[in-house]
C-alpha cells in the first residue's frame, strides 16, 4: 500500500511539473506581456524606460532560462513578485485567496445540498400534483439560466433595487471584521452559486427517490405498518441518496468553476478574482502559483480518493 | 403519504435552510466617522494596485491624495501652478528651473526639503529603479539644492515639455527610501504598507484588491480635511462600481457613457461630463504598404461621416477632431474639415487605383476598445467603407494582446487600428507618437509615420518653451497631420463621472490618466 502511495505522489508531482511547463509555454504563446499590459495604448510612454523594466523583470532571458529561473526559487517555496502590484509577494497573496474561495465554494454548495434534497424529496412525493410541477419547473429554469444571467440579475434586483444586501466585496471597507459583516456580503453570491448546482441536484434526487420508492422493500415496510414518514425517512430516502452522494462529488470542479466566475461579479477577493486580474494583466508569477496550488489541490484530492478505493475496495490493485 | 408525516418531513428541511441562513444578520450599522468611498481607481484614469507613482502611468487622481508633484495642472487642465513649490521660474536660458519649496512636513513628521526634490528626481530618472519617467527626464543635467527650500534643476537642452512631465512625478521622502537599493525599491512592500507623502491624507491600510483607506492628516499645510476617512475601492468592472454606487455603497465613479446616461436627471446624484483629451483615430500602419497615397487616407476621411456618427452614437457627446488636437489654442483656422461626401472618396480611391492596391480583400482593423459603444461605432463605420470599396473587418482585444501586436512588426496582422492618443493638456504628448525618431523599439509611434515635415513640426514645437510662441508652433503640427493624414482623426469623446448628492466640495475632471490636478481632497464633504 505504501509503495502504491509512494507510486501515486510520483506521477502526481510529475503531472504537476508538467503543468507548469503547459501554462508557461501557453502564457508566453499569448500576445503581449506583463510590460505590453503596463502600457495605456492612449497614454504616450517612451519605449526606452520599458526596455528597462522589461531587463529588471527578466523578461529579455530566454524563455527556457526564464522557466527554469523560477522553477528553481519555486521549490525552495520563493515564487517571486507580482508584477503588476507593486511588487507584492505572490506566496502569501495567493494562499490569502484560498480561504475566501472556500468559504464561498462551500457555501453555495451546502446551500445547494439542503434546498436540493429537500426539494427533490418534496417534488416526488408530491409526484405530478402542483407542488412537483412548480418545482420542477423551477429547477429547469435553474438548470437552463445562465449564470452570469443569474449572478447579474440577483445583484441589480438584491443589491441595487432592494438594497437588502452588499452590492460586491467580502467586507465592508474600513469597517471593524464581524462575522455578521461577511455573512452580509456572502449570502447573495452563495445562493446565486447555488442554484444551477441546486437545480440539479433536486432533478437526481426527486427521480432517484420515485425509484426507491416504487421498490419492493418500501412496498413491504408499508405492509408492516411503517409510518409514512418514517418510511421515506429512514428506508427511502436513505437509498436514494447514494446516486446524489455521487453527483455531489463529481460535480464540486463544476462548483469551483461557478465560484470563479461568481467572484468576478461580486469582487469576491478568491482566487477566481485574483486569477482574472492576473491574467488580464498578464502577471505571470501570479498566474503561475495560483495555477500550481489549483493544480495540487486537484492532484491531491485524486490521490486521496485513489488511495481511499484502494484502501475500500481490495480489488483494486495496488501492488 | 400522511399529510402530518410530510409536514415532519418539510418542517425537517426548513430547519436545515434555516440553519444555513439564520447566522446573516443585518449590515454593519453606519460608521459614525465621516467616511467618502469612491471607486477612485476605475476607468481610464485609474491603476488600481500599483502605488509607487513613479511606476503608475496612471491613478493620479489618488495617488494625489496622499503624494504631491512640485507643480500641478489647475482643475480646468488650462495652466500649471505650484504644489509642493510655492513659486518657480523657467530661466532667460529655458535650461534652468528655480523652484522654491513650500514649508510642510511628511505625514511622519520628517520637514520636507530640497533634498527630497533632488532624491525624487535623481530616482524618477535612474531607470534602474523601475521608474517610468526615466527617457523623458533624461535631460536634466543637474539638481542643486542652494538651500533647504530652494531647487534649481538644470536640463542639458530646451523641453516644453518639462514641467508638465514634472506634474506627475510625486515627491518622496528621502529619509525612508535612500537605504533601499534602488533596484528593489519598486518591488518594496513600503509603497503598500506605510508610504508617507504631504498630501491631506496619510495612508493607513490596503487591504489586496479590496480598499485602500486613507485617515485625514491633521498636519496638513491647507488644514485638517473635513473627512475622517477617505476609501478607494476597487472594482472587477465599471459596471460594479455603478451597481456599488447606485446601491449607495460608494459615492463615486467613473461612468461609461451608457451608464453615465442612466443617472441624468437623477436628483440623488451630479454627472460631471469633461473631455477625455483622447483623440480616437483609424491609424494606417505606414508599413503595411496599402495606404501609402496621401489619397487613398483622404478617401477614407471623406466615406465617414462623422458628424451622424457622433450625434447618434456618441449623443453629441464628442468633438470632431480633423487633426490631433482639440483644444482652440492648438487648431488652426484653415484646416480641411473633410466633409462627408462619399462620391468623392470613390474618385479618389479610383485615382489611386485603389482596385491594384488592395481591392475588396478584407483589412483586418484592431482595437483595444471593449466597449459596446465602440463596437457599434467601429460597425457603422465599417458600413460607410464598405459603400466606398475598403473592406474592414473590426476586431477587439484585450490591452496586452494589442500591445504585443502593434509593438512588434507583424504588419499583416495590424495594417489598420481604431485607438486613441492623448492630446492635452500638455500638446507634446503627440509626439512621442508621431515623430520618426519614436518609432519601435525607439519610441511608441506605433503606426510607424514618416513624414518629415511633420516630424521637424514636431521637434521645433518641442523645442519651443515660450508660451507665447508655443501654440503656434503646435498650430503647425495640426496643420501638418491634417493635411498629410499620418491618422485619419476622428473626434474626442466626453469621459464621466457621477457623484452621489450627498458629496459637497468634491472636484474631479476627467483628466488624462487621472490627471494630477487641483483637486482639493481636504475641502470634500459629505452630508450626514
Amino acid at each position: 500500500m505504501l509503495q502504491y502511495i509512494l507510486r501515486r505522489a510520483a506521477v502526481g508531482l510529475l503531472m504537476l511539473l508538467a503543468l507548469t511547463v503547459l501554462i508557461f509555454t501557453l502564457l508566453r504563446l499569448t500576445p503581449g506581456d506583463p510590460i505590453d499590459a503596463y502600457i495605456n495604448p492612449s497614454v504616450p510612454m517612451s519605449a526606452s524606460d520599458l526596455v528597462v523594466l522589461r531587463t529588471r523583470l527578466g523578461l529579455d532571458q530566454p524563455l527556457p532560462v526564464q522557466y527554469l529561473a523560477w522553477l528553481g526559487a519555486a521549490v525552495t517555496g520563493d515564487f517571486g513578485y507580482s508584477i503588476q502590484r507593486g511588487g507584492e509577494p505572490v506566496l502569501p497573496l495567493v494562499l490569502g485567496r484560498i480561504g475566501p474561495t472556500i468559504l464561498l465554494m462551500f457555501s453555495g454548495l451546502a446551500i445547494s445540498v439542503v434546498v436540493g434534497i429537500a426539494t427533490g424529496i418534496l417534488a416526488a412525493v408530491r409526484r405530478n400534483e402542483l407542488t412537483d410541477l412548480s418545482l420542477s419547473t423551477a429547477a429547469f429554469v435553474g438548470i437552463s439560466s445562465p449564470a452570469f444571467l443569474t449572478a447579474l440579475l440577483g445583484l441589480y434586483m438584491f443589491a441595487v433595487v432592494l438594497r437588502w444586501v452588499p452590492a460586491g466585496g467580502m467586507l465592508t471597507p474600513g469597517a471593524p471584521f464581524s462575522v455578521g459583516d461577511l455573512m452580509a456580503h456572502l449570502i447573495l453570491p452563495a445562493v446565486l452559486l447555488s442554484i444551477g448546482h441546486g437545480a440539479l441536484i433536486m432533478r437526481y434526487m426527486r427521480s432517484s427517490l420515485l425509484e426507491v420508492l416504487s421498490q419492493d422493500y418500501v412496498r413491504t415496510a408499508r405492509a408492516k405498518g411503517v409510518r409514512e414518514f418514517w418510511v421515506i425517512v429512514k428506508h427511502a430516502v436513505r437509498n436514494a441518496l447514494l446516486p446524489v452522494i455521487t453527483l455531489i462529488g463529481s460535480t464540486i470542479g463544476i462548483a469551483i468553476g461557478g465560484a470563479i466566475f461568481i467572484e468576478s461579479v461580486f469582487d469576491w477577493p478568491g482566487m477566481g478574482l485574483l486569477m482574472i486580474n492576473a491574467v488580464v494583466r498578464r502577471d505571470y508569477p501570479v498566474i503561475m502559483c495560483a495555477t500550481l496550488l489549483t493544480g495540487a489541490c486537484v492532484i491531491l484530492v485524486n490521490l486521496l480518493t485513489d488511495i481511499a478505493y484502494a484502501a475500500v475496495d481490495p480489488r483494486i490493485k495496488v501492488a | 403519504m400522511h399529510r402530518r408525516n410530510f409536514g415532519r418531513l418539510l418542517a425537517a428541511a426548513t430547519f436545515a435552510l434555516a440553519v444555513t441562513t439564520a447566522m446573516v444578520p443585518a449590515p454593519v450599522a453606519a460608521q459614525t466617522e465621516k467616511t467618502i468611498t469612491g471607486g477612485f481607481d476605475v476607468g481610464p484614469g485609474g491603476f488600481p494596485g500599483n502605488f509607487n507613482p513613479q511606476t503608475a502611468t496612471a491613478g493620479f487622481t489618488w495617488l494625489n491624495t496622499y503624494f504631491e508633484p512640485l507643480v500641478i495642472y489647475t482643475s480646468d487642465l488650462s495652466k500649471l501652478v505650484g504644489a509642493l513649490a510655492s513659486d518657480f521660474a523657467v530661466g532667460e536660458d529655458n535650461l534652468t528651473y528655480t523652484f522654491k519649496l513650500v514649508e510642510t512636513n511628511w505625514h511622519d513628521g520628517k520637514p520636507f526639503t530640497s533634498a527630497d526634490v533632488k532624491f525624487t528626481l535623481e530616482l524618477a530618472k535612474n531607470a534602474e529603479s523601475g521608474s517610468i519617467f526615466a527617457a523623458r527626464l533624461a535631460g536634466i543635467a543637474s539638481i542643486e539644492t542652494p538651500d533647504e527650500h530652494t531647487a534649481v534643476v538644470k536640463l542639458s537642452k530646451p523641453n516644453s515639455a518639462f514641467l508638465s512631465v514634472l506634474s506627475q512625478v510625486m515627491m518622496l521622502p528621502e529619509h525612508a527610501l535612500s537605504s533601499m537599493d534602488v533596484k528593489e525599491i519598486a518591488k518594496s512592500p513600503w509603497w503598500s504598507t506605510k508610504p508617507v507623502g504631504t498630501g491631506p491624507f496619510k495612508f493607513t491600510k490596503y487591504v489586496s484588491d479590496q480598499y485602500v483607506e486613507m485617515a485625514a492628516y491633521d498636519g496638513y499645510r491647507g488644514g485638517r480635511p473635513k473627512v475622517d476617512r477617505l476609501i478607494n475601492r476597487y472594482f472587477a468592472n465599471p459596471a460594479a462600481a455603478v451597481s456599488a454606487l447606485s446601491a449607495g455603497e460608494i459615492q463615486f465613479t467613473f461612468a461609461e457613457p451608457d451608464d453615465a446616461k442612466t443617472f441624468k436627471g437623477n436628483d440623488n446624484f451630479r454627472v460631471i461630463e469633461g473631455d477625455s483629451y483622447v483623440v480616437n483615430y483609424i491609424g494606417f500602419n505606414h508599413r503595411a504598404g496599402i495606404w501609402n497615397d496621401l489619397r487613398v487616407r483622404q478617401a477614407v476621411m471623406h466615406a465617414i461621416d462623422r458628424n451622424a456618427i457622433i450625434s447618434s452614437l456618441f449623443g453629441g457627446a464628442a468633438k470632431l477632431a480633423n487633426c490631433g488636437y482639440v483644444a482652440p489654442q492648438l487648431v488652426p483656422k484653415d484646416l480641411s474639415d473633410y466633409a462627408y461626401d462619399p462620391q468623392k472618396a470613390k474618385d479618389l480611391l479610383a485615382e489611386a487605383g485603389w482596385e491594384k492596391i488592395n481591392g475588396d480583400k478584407p483589412i483586418p482593423w484592431l482595437t483595444y476598445y471593449n466597449t459596446p459603444q465602440v463596437a457599434n461605432v467601429m460597425a457603422a463605420i465599417q458600413a460607410m467603407l464598405a459603400q466606398v470599396g475598403i473592406n474592414v473587418v473590426p476586431r477587439a482585444l484585450d490591452v496586452p494582446s494589442y500591445n504585443g501586436i502593434v509593438r512588434s512588426e507583424k504588419w499583416p496582422d495590424f495594417p489598420l487600428v481604431y485607438a486613441g492618443l492623448q492630446n492635452g493638456p500638455n500638446p507634446a504628448s503627440l509626439n512621442v507618437g508621431l515623430n520618426a525618431a519614436q518609432i519601435p523599439p525607439a519610441g511608441n509611434n506605433i503606426m510607424r509615420v514618416e513624414m518629415p515635415q511633420l516630424t521637424e513640426a514636431l521637434n521645433t514645437a518641442m523645442a519651443e518653451t515660450d508660451p507665447a510662441q508655443a501654440d503656434a508652433k503646435w498650430q503647425q503640427v495640426c496643420r501638418e497631420m491634417n493635411a498629410q493624414l499620418p491618422w485619419s482623426p476622428m473626434w474626442v469623446a466626453s469621459r464621466y463621472g457621477v457623484v452621489s448628492g450627498k458629496l459637497q466640495d468634491f472636484f474631479w475632471t476627467p483628466a488624462p490618466g487621472g490627471g494630477p490636478f487641483v483637486s482639493h481632497p481636504e475641502k470634500w464633504d459629505i452630508a450626514p
